[in-house]
């Protein structure tokens, strides 16, 4: 497994299990007060800095060689980060223009942040799927450097 | 008849110049050994550079080391 595949997993793991807390919590907790939205959100955030740069930073001690990357590493992070656009653009509409016409508040803030962990959580996925089945090349497919 | 794909006989010319390994070969040409084993197994599609700098190292004719033609996928 190369380094970026090993960085996209601990990306991957880490995102899905804080955000699936949070969100949790938020479900849970229903109409809460400013600070106790602000602790969640800060607790998660924190979570997350500390377990990716751990072990981004184990990581990249062991594998210092592959850290630039290649043109295949490029490419898989090209691909995987043009579908999460895709998906974070979408999801940012929807809450810039169609949500503050019916919700307003932590929703709007919670949807932004559901949105931009739908879009990163995908691109990790895809940069994974990538790495271990390739690209299914087909008519409508651009290639690799398409 | 198959599907159109990208083809290589890159793991029959690593064996014929002496059993070259796959980092040795990703080395030369500046990929990683992963990048190179993705390669043969039809995983990734290499750019052009890379598929001219690999025929080079083997001292062959691009269309030696890369064929694109029919296969049978299941």
């Amino acid at each position: 497994m190369v380094a970026r595949e090993q960085f996209a997993w601990v990306w991957l793991l880490t995102l899905v299990a804080t955000y699936a807390v949070y969100f949790t919590a938020v479900v849970l907790t229903g109409e809460t007060t400013f600070w106790t939205q602000i602790i969640m959100f800060a607790a998660t955030a924190i979570v997350q800095v500390v377990i990716i740069a751990v072990a981004s930073a184990m990581i990249a001690l062991r594998r210092r060689n592959e850290l630039s990357g290649d043109e295949r590493d490029l490419a898989i992070e090209q691909r995987a980060t043009a579908v999460a656009y895709n998906i974070l653009v979408t999801g940012i509409v929807l809450v810039g223009c169609v949500l503050p016409f019916t919700q307003s508040g932590w929703k709007l803030f919670n949807a932004a942040v559901f949105a931009i962990a739908l879009a990163e959580i995908v691109r990790h996925g895809l940069i994974i799927v990538m790495y271990r089945k390739g690209l299914k090349e087909s008519k409508a497919s651009r290639g690799w450097h398409g | 008849m198959g599907e159109r794909r990208l083809t290589n006989s890159i793991r029959t010319m690593r064996f014929m110049a002496s059993e070259m390994t796959q980092a040795e070969l990703g080395e030369r040409i500046g990929v990683t050994r992963q990048t190179i084993a993705a390669i043969e197994a039809g995983k990734y599609s290499p750019t052009l550079e890379a598929a001219f700098r690999i025929a080079e190292v083997f001292g062959k004719p691009l269309e030696e080391v890369f064929q694109w033609g029919y296969v049978d996928v299941a």
